[in-house]
């Protein structure tokens, strides 16, 4: 519990102290996010991704390999990591991944449901070298149910592969369960970074088919009709000079 | 999972409401080490969101909370001799439940088809199918709206929090006028498009606006009424019935009662947060009012707070000398964990604490119906204060549909909420008998609702012209008014008017649960003021860095091909 990361913040955002906020409007729904960002687009999709399996699995070091592709021992628990963005190429799409961790909030199982919002895919992690871990896979997918949308797409992972010589969970048990909850499996190992960058994505890949599928399917005559179109439609500038104040 | 706690902390905070959670969130961001403990296995207390089947758990548990037989710790081991152990109080703070069902248990598909497929275009609901579709079903304990520029949307957004929710801004004002429901316009569009008022109405509407909006502490305007109504001011400015009932009822959200200033306040209030986010002056968080503690929760955990359910204080350890006393920590499960400061939700402190049995309260009601108390083409977001509640005390009601995350398509959820007079059944049922069709629906046709079974008189000469003015024929006005299939009330307690730090050590500091505001301003004010008296230097919730912004320490970083930063790709 001593050790914590440092955390240090670029300044140039703070001195900016105009903060536009962005207004995210959806044509269908009156959504609002409120953000003080001033991002342009520079993506096709964002995804939502979370992280999710017990303490001491190696999440934030999964991540840590995919978004910053380093590794690093020291981390004891999660502190100061809210999530990590990494914008990946598929197709020729630019795809915005938004990788949310649990903030040690998984430690003693009091995850808020709020995490589970929105979340468009899900990557359960345990260690094969405890089988503590795997054997509360069951429960965290329990947990996803209860919480997740149900369209959410899942990956397992078993973290910690290279550590041969202490495996207690072997691969065919892992492969097994992902077969029994109809999910991908891959064992991974964020120290040497193998199957990691696969992992992201492969789960990636299967949003982006179920996305487009759905856009296709709202939209027949036309055929897939790109986010990016929709999202121009989304600047409220009419709509704001409307109602400003009497 | 067996782990055990660190046992010190800066700031032990118990309940997971939203004043407790805010504190949470303030001084873990600031670098406290926090522990934040809930007795339940689900975030939020009294400020909750629930599925339809968490929410029958929560019945069940305050129905066997008077059973619940509190652990006395006879241990004296944490203590030294001039310390001593204090019980936790846990006081129930709910009551007069009443949970009915107006659909039967379930329904044959064909018998559903036969005695219903004449008048119903929406399907048919019976209790089997609402219980299946449990989990699109998002229920408020306090449902709460925030101002666009009220100090929660700031904070949200100074403090970075923001990302971690989603809003809808409320669609439409309604109000209740001469028997029937309106808009209320209140943006400048608005008044330009309505049909309710005249041309001259419009005028004075809007000069009456701009005077309120423009209003200063030194002005003129107000000078003769500082100790009159609100009422009073807006009858002398010669403005017709109908203009007075919008500003006094709907935009102000006052009472006859009100004086004057604090009507011109919230006029102002409401004025300066139309046209941020949407043509109303409120947000309603998608998933309901309890996704916002849990927000700040997170901020918390992300700062190294701790966080664990299921987990409360058994009792506190508590140092007396002839000055003052101060809380050294609390026992909880056995283990004695240290602490600087101590927040406590008003239901969790031992009964020594609280200077007076609280007699405020909170009447509620959930309507899960078929359809909204005002139809129009597109879904809305809907906000009444209806006037007309027990002696002239106003009725929130918050009507919300499925694309807030509230219930399934095709329902809606209305919200009530009131001061407590008797119980929350008989304070509503002014607003749910205008506003409601709450007949039993019984699939034998011959006890169809029309034939009157039920224990509720109907006078339909009142509303007759109440939501269609077209529409005179009675059985079909009722159709017109939502069917609730399920209701539930009950009542809270209410302490946001009682003074909580009067017999509490002086690193205590006990927090209200929901108050009778439409709005979290009060526990956004309550949660800064006990962060100013905890650390008066620090500043409270700067802005979180976001995630691009943080750089872990080189050294840290073991390996790694430095030329495929997250940036390149940006």
């Amino acid at each position: 519990m001593d050790k914590y990361i440092t955390l240090k913040a670029v300044q140039f955002s703070y001195k900016l102290q105009i903060i536009i906020f962005s207004v995210k409007y959806n044509t269908q729904v009156d959504d609002y996010t409120l953000t003080a960002s001033n991002m342009t687009k520079t993506y096709d999709y964002l995804f939502k991704l979370l992280l999710i399996g017990d303490s001491g699995v190696g999440k934030t070091s999964v991540l840590f390999r995919f978004s910053e592709d380093a590794f690093n021992t020291t981390f004891i628990s999660t502190i100061g990591i809210d999530f990590k963005i990494r914008t990946i190429e598929m197709d020729g799409k630019r795809i915005k991944l938004q990788i949310w961790d649990t903030a040690g909030q998984e430690r003693f199982r009091t995850i808020t449901t709020a995490y589970y919002r929105g979340a468009m895919g899900i990557i359960l992690v345990y260690d094969v070298t405890d089988a503590k871990t795997f054997e509360n896979i069951k429960n965290w997918i329990r947990n996803i149910e209860e919480n997740a949308s149900a369209d959410v797409e899942k990956i397992l992972l078993g973290n910690k592969c290279e550590l041969e010589e202490r495996r207690q969970v072997s691969k065919e048990r892992g492969e097994r369960l992902a077969v029994e909850h109809g999910i991908k499996f891959l064992e991974t190992s964020a120290k040497t970074g193998a199957n990691v960058e696969e992992a992201f994505l492969t789960l990636a890949r299967d949003i982006k088919t179920k996305t487009e599928k759905k856009l296709e399917a709202s939209n027949p005559p036309k055929g897939s009709i790109q986010l990016k179109s929709v999202e121009q439609n989304r600047k409220p500038t009419s709509w704001f000079s409307k109602c400003s104040l009497l | 999972m067996g782990e055990d706690l660190c046992s010190e902390y800066d700031v032990i905070v118990i309940g997971t409401g939203m004043t407790e959670s805010i504190i949470a969130a303030a001084a873990s961001r600031i670098g406290k080490r926090v522990l934040h403990l809930d007795r339940n296995d689900y975030y939020g207390g009294m400020w909750a969101t629930f599925s339809f089947d968490a929410l029958q758990r929560w019945l069940k548990e305050c129905h066997n909370q008077d059973q619940k037989n509190i652990t006395n710790f006879k241990n004296k081991t944490y203590i030294s001799q001039d310390e001593i152990l204090i019980s936790c109080g846990s006081q129930s703070s709910v009551s007069n439940i009443d949970e009915q069902w107006f659909i039967p248990k379930n329904v044959p598909v064909n018998a559903s088809e036969n005695s219903f497929s004449k008048n119903e275009k929406n399907d048919f609901w019976d209790q089997e199918k609402i219980k299946n579709l449990s989990r699109k079903f998002n229920l408020d304990l306090a449902p709460k709206l925030l101002f666009s520029r009220g100090s929660l949307v700031d904070l949200l957004i100074s403090s970075n929090i923001a990302r971690y929710a989603e809003f809808r801004s409320v669609s439409r004002i309604l109000t209740w006028y001469n028997g029937q429901l309106e808009t209320v316009p209140c943006s400048r569009a608005d008044v330009f498009s309505t049909k309710d008022v005249s041309v001259m109405e419009k005028r004075l509407l809007m000069k009456m606006l701009q005077l309120c909006a423009e209003y200063k502490p030194n002005g003129n305007e107000f000078k003769n009424f500082e100790k009159k109504t609100f009422a009073d001011y807006l009858k002398s400015k010669e403005l017709t019935e109908n203009i007075v009932h919008y500003i006094l009822y709907a935009i102000a959200m006052s009472s006859i009662n009100t004086p004057c200033m604090t009507g011109v306040e919230r006029t102002q209030k409401f004025l300066s947060s139309l046209g941020r986010f949407g043509n109303t002056p409120f947000l309603w968080p998608l998933y309901g009012s309890g996704e916002l503690p849990q927000c700040f929760c997170r901020l918390c955990a992300v700062f190294g707070g701790v966080y664990h359910l299921k987990r409360t204080a058994d009792s506190l350890v508590v140092l007396k000398t002839d000055m003052k006393s101060i809380c050294k920590g609390i026992v909880s499960n056995d283990q004695f964990l240290s602490t600087h400061h101590l927040i406590l939700n008003v239901s969790e402190a031992p009964s020594s604490f609280l200077q007076e049995t609280f007699n405020e309260g909170l009447s509620r009601g959930i309507f899960i119906t078929n359809r909204s108390i005002y139809s129009s083409e597109k879904e809305s977001l809907t906000l009444l204060q209806f006037p007309y509640g027990i002696k002239n005390k106003p009725i929130t009601v918050i009507e919300i549909g499925s694309s807030t995350h509230a219930c399934p398509d095709g329902l809606y959820i209305i919200h009530m909420t009131c001061k407590q007079n008797t119980n929350a059944t008989e304070d509503l049922k002014p607003a749910v008998e205008k506003l409601l069709e709450i007949e039993q629906i019984d699939l034998d046709p011959s006890h169809s609702a029309s034939s009157g079974i039920s224990g509720f008189a109907y006078d339909y000469e009142i509303y007759s012209g109440a939501i269609d003015m077209t529409n005179k024929e009675n059985q079909e006005v009722k159709s017109v008014r939502p069917q609730v299939l399920w209701a539930l009330y009950f009542n809270c307690l209410e302490t946001s008017q009682c003074d909580l730090s009067v017999n509490v050590p002086s690193n205590i500091y006990l927090t209200s649960g929901p108050d009778a505001d439409i709005d979290f301003e009060f526990a956004v004010k309550q949660a800064k003021e006990i962060f100013k008296k905890m650390y008066p230097n620090e500043e409270f919730l700067p802005r979180a860095p976001d995630p691009e912004e943080l750089l872990l320490d080189d050294e840290e970083i073991i390996s790694g091909d430095n030329n495929s930063s997250l940036t390149s790709t940006e």
